[in-house]
């Protein structure tokens, strides 16, 4: 009895590790990405067709947290690539290279009870860094009451790029609301008849709030692809050196193939 | 007046049976003085105490109520078994089959750490138990787990399973940092909020069983870890049984450890070939996760969704709510010993 | 090999090995406070304690702390952290209080006034709200009260008394508190409803039998000799509510703001953050080197209080062993 036991534990022991160790050999590589929330949708949609596309060549671990922190997670080698919504700026660590792989338009929003049609530059400017407080002074809007800006944390690569293409720099008033997500920023809009708020273009056409012209061209997808819509930007894979092995070959493939691109312009547009 | 012996060896009883003796045992209410001749503190004070207890069933029966309307409203069966997907709409973003799965996978590994761990320890403290001054620290130190917050624990795990000699807990990136979430990390912290509960259970048990079947083994010539394995552990399974179910409603209600140290992937997500050792090694999401994630706090906001994962936590909680009830019920009417109640 | 392991263990060895494993649940215990101390000493190294007192804007203290690389400069890592611990014994305070009152006023409710059969659903009631999780309050908290406390409660102007310094949406100190007292009264309910049963009767009937009325009977005899466990009660709820964070992160809006008092109503409905709820908020920026440091410090304090709460609890607790009740 004592010995069938040991032979069967041998047994045992032997069959895991004999199918641990081809199982081990045949791994697939394992692409970290962090980063923009918003190009979270982007990307994971980018993974999930190249994972269709490259059978068991890679897998993906995607996290958000902002444009900031992909780039600070990359710097630090805790993640292979980094979602960036912003252009570079000089206090990024060196050594990174900026992959662009789409454009994106950057929308302001108000609730849908406020169906305000258009801001102008000054308007959005003298809104949001906080001067005007009150919707009465905003013609066009018909919500009364405080203005309630929402913002976003300042890792968000979309708040740097607001403040440049909107306010010219300046900074947004420090009252507002910083939401640490597209998501939470859309959901604070949708729920607040008094708010005002910025996101990308793709979660300002899924309708469930107010898109706000900008100088007279209205937000959406088809203004920001024919180029008449100002405030767009770039989103950006970035890399600690030079895009090596599995993470080259994916950012080479949202480059350059047909399938990536049918992805992108469905609610992007590529670069 | 009882014997002290008995009185010790009886466990608090519960209010219930409490209130199942007829009233002349309870000491007779026989006629009551009418409130109107009362002085108009009291009065105050029996009204305040008519509406905090209305008031308090009232809100409970609210919650589930509303939980349960809006959860009929939107679970369909289907998103019990289909896998969730990433997708731009409501329709398309699949069921919760994986954050069930998690949910159940986390479970298994919390408490099969923390059996031993707060078994071993109950037994210690009561069988042996020497030196004293060591009893006391094992005791203050599993009140103090008890009363830390779960976000604390969830940071304690993070710092010890990105450190570099962890790196066969979860994976290691590709510039050398560990990644430090997986279902063991967040497996073993679990453990961590269901030893508590396990432990007090255990103990109370253990001190519960009376002093003459521990003598009777040892006359029989019994050793002390003989009279453990065959006489102490079977006669306090219940106790062990509504230990285990109070961890694991602890463990399916925390949310703080699984958006810190499980790496948020919607679906499970096992890292490297092996294929058990995989899943562990690797990422998921558990129902919690997945009402956060869906609730307008989260990423998805997709209220439908999270209504409906939140009404099957909900169904889960309940049943084992009922659970403990059953368990206590059972042991108090076998043996005239009732178990430690479902508080801490 | 394993014939030895399969005879009887002899009663020292078993005792050694049992005695290992209650070593390693301290140990468990030591090496959290050690790790988080280690994360959190830069804090404390460039701060000093003055990192508890208040200064500036937190929040962009906590930007300054994220937009920098794996070697921060010294003042990356500048910290006041005044409002979050402001918040935290805000509603800490406020939800232990309210939880105090009514679970003591419930308890006599459940245990003296009751109708038989209103008391069997009111128990396993209560047991169900105590198991609930956080995340479920936080739903129904987020999707039903925020928007009722901000479009019903909050008049436009009292929005405007403050549109020049925060923004109120709902989502602040009263729901944040009302939410957090109905999580920690079923706990408080159920640990009172205890000792007051165990109370001997006969000093109950004591009373009665000299004419005072039951409540009062109640208020004054029963109740102060279950002191102890509401104590122990109060003790368990303060550090519930002390270490709930996906709770308060969802319905407690967000900005790291100080309520003031002198606003009158509208310091009901102004926007907080706490210890707990400011982790949750900034997990994800826990790779910066200064803000992983903040965080740690915050869990550091987290982990004091509760101890200092068990120890103060037990001291409370020793001059009122004379009543001989358990507590």
């Amino acid at each position: 009895m004592n010995r069938i036991r040991r032979l069967s534990l041998a047994f045992a022991v032997t069959g895991v590790v004999g199918v641990a160790a081809p199982a081990a050999a045949s791994a697939v590589t394992k692409i970290t990405i962090s980063g923009a929330t918003a190009s979270y949708p982007l990307v994971s949609l980018l993974a999930q067709k190249y994972i269709k596309t490259h059978p068991k060549k890679v897998s993906f671990k995607i996290t958000q947290g902002g444009a900031q922190i992909g780039v600070n997670d990359v710097a630090a080698g805790r993640v292979s690539i980094g979602d960036v919504s912003r252009d570079p700026v000089a206090a990024d660590p060196p050594g990174l290279v900026f992959y662009p792989i789409a454009k994106y338009g950057i929308c302001v929003i108000t609730n849908k009870s406020n169906p305000l049609a258009n801001l102008s530059s000054a308007q959005v400017s003298s809104i949001f860094t906080g001067k005007t407080v009150a919707w009465s002074a905003v013609p066009g809007a018909t919500a009364s009451g405080p203005i309630d800006v929402i913002s976003r944390t300042s890792v968000a690569g979309v708040l740097t790029n607001f403040t440049t293409l909107f306010l010219e720099g300046k900074k947004v008033s420090t009252k507002a609301a910083e939401e640490p997500s597209e998501g939470l920023m859309r959901a604070k809009v949708e729920s607040d008849p008094n708010a005002i708020g910025f996101v990308s273009n793709y979660q300002s056409d899924k309708g469930t709030v107010n898109a706000v012209g900008y100088n007279g061209v209205a937000c959406n997808h088809e203004n920001v692809k024919n180029g008449t819509y100002s405030g767009t930007a770039r989103f950006y894979e970035v890399t600690k050196g030079k895009a090596t092995g599995a993470s080259s070959a994916f950012i080479g493939w949202i480059e350059r193939s047909a399938q990536a691109a049918k992805i992108i312009n469905t609610q992007w547009l590529t670069i | 007046m009882r014997p002290k012996g008995w009185e010790e060896s009886v466990r608090l009883e519960g209010v219930e049976r409490m209130l199942g003796r007829p009233p002349a045992m309870r000491g007779g209410r026989g006629k009551r003085s009418s409130p109107t001749t009362w002085r108009w503190v009291d009065r105050v004070a029996l009204a305040f105490a008519w509406g905090a207890g209305i008031g308090l069933c009232l809100v409970a029966g609210a919650i589930v109520v509303y939980m349960a309307y809006r959860g009929v409203q939107y679970l369909r069966p289907e998103l019990l078994v289909q896998r969730p997907a990433i997708s731009t709409s409501q329709s398309g973003s699949g069921g919760f089959l994986d954050p069930l799965i998690g949910t159940a996978l986390l479970t298994v590994i919390g408490i099969l750490l923390a059996v031993p761990l707060a078994i071993g320890g109950a037994l210690w403290i009561v069988e042996y138990g020497r030196p004293t001054w060591l009893a006391r620290m094992v005791e203050s130190s599993i009140e103090m787990v008890a009363g830390t917050p779960d976000i604390v624990i969830a940071l304690f795990g993070l710092s010890l399973f990105q450190l570099s000699f962890m790196a066969p807990f979860s994976f290691k990136a590709e510039g050398g940092g560990v990644f430090g979430k997986s279902y063991i990390a967040a497996g073993a912290m679990m453990s961590l909020i269901a030893l508590p509960p396990l432990f007090t259970a255990t103990r109370d048990g253990l001190q519960a069983v009376p002093g003459h079947m521990r003598e009777a083994a040892f006359a029989l010539g019994k050793t002390r870890i003989a009279t453990i394995r065959r006489v102490l552990l079977p006669s306090v399974r219940s106790n062990i049984a509504t230990g285990i179910t109070l961890g694991v409603s602890r463990i399916i209600g925390d949310t703080a450890i699984i958006v810190l140290l499980l790496g948020d992937s919607l679906r499970i997500d096992p890292q490297g070939g092996v294929p058990g050792l995989g899943v562990l090694r690797g990422t998921g999401s558990t129902l919690t996760s997945y009402v956060y994630n869906n609730s307008p706090a989260g990423e998805a906001s997709a209220p439908q969704k999270a209504y409906a994962a939140a009404f099957v936590l909900l169904l889960f909680v309940l049943a084992l709510n009922l659970l403990v009830d059953r368990i206590g019920r059972s042991q108090a009417d076998a043996t005239g010993l009732t178990v430690a109640g479902a508080t801490v | 090999m394993l014939e030895r392991l399969r005879h009887p263990w002899s009663d020292n060895r078993a005792e050694r090995t049992l005695g290992a494993v209650s070593l390693l649940v301290c140990a468990l215990v030591v090496a959290m406070v050690v790790f988080v101390g280690i994360h959190a000493w830069p804090i404390f190294e460039h701060n000093g304690l003055s990192w508890l007192g208040s200064g500036g804007d937190l929040g962009r203290q906590l930007a300054a702390m994220q937009n920098t690389t794996q070697h921060p400069p010294p003042s990356a890592y500048h910290l006041r952290a005044w409002t979050l611990i402001y918040g935290t014994l805000l509603t800490t305070a406020g939800a232990v209080v309210l939880a105090l009152a009514i679970s003591i006023f419930s308890s006599i409710f459940i245990v003296e006034l009751a109708p038989v059969r209103l008391r069997r659903i009111a128990i396993p009631v209560i047991r169900l709200l105590a198991s609930v999780p956080s995340v479920i309050y936080g739903l129904i908290g987020i999707l039903v009260l925020v928007p009722f406390v901000g479009n019903d409660l909050i008049s436009t102007a009292q929005k405007e008394s403050v549109q020049n310094v925060v923004e109120l949406t709902g989502a602040g100190l009263s729901v944040t508190v009302v939410i957090l007292t109905v999580m920690i009264t079923p706990i408080m309910v159920a640990l009172i409803c205890e000792a007051l049963v165990s109370v001997p009767n006969s000093w109950r009937e004591g009373a009665v039998a000299l004419g005072v009325n039951p409540v009062r009977a109640m208020l004054a005899v029963t109740l102060r000799a279950a002191r102890p466990a509401i104590v122990a009660a109060a003790v368990l709820a303060t550090a519930r509510a002390l270490g709930e964070s996906i709770m308060i992160s969802m319905v407690s809006g967000s900005r790291a703001f100080s309520p003031k008092p002198i606003d009158g109503l509208v310091f009901f409905f102004e926007p907080l953050r706490t210890l707990a709820s400011g982790i949750v908020d900034y997990h994800e920026g826990i790779g910066a080197p200064a803000l992983g440091s903040a965080l740690y410090a915050w869990a550091l304090l987290l982990l004091f209080s509760a101890f200092v709460l068990s120890i103060g609890g037990y001291l409370i607790k020793l001059p009122l062993r004379k009543y001989q009740v358990r507590g």
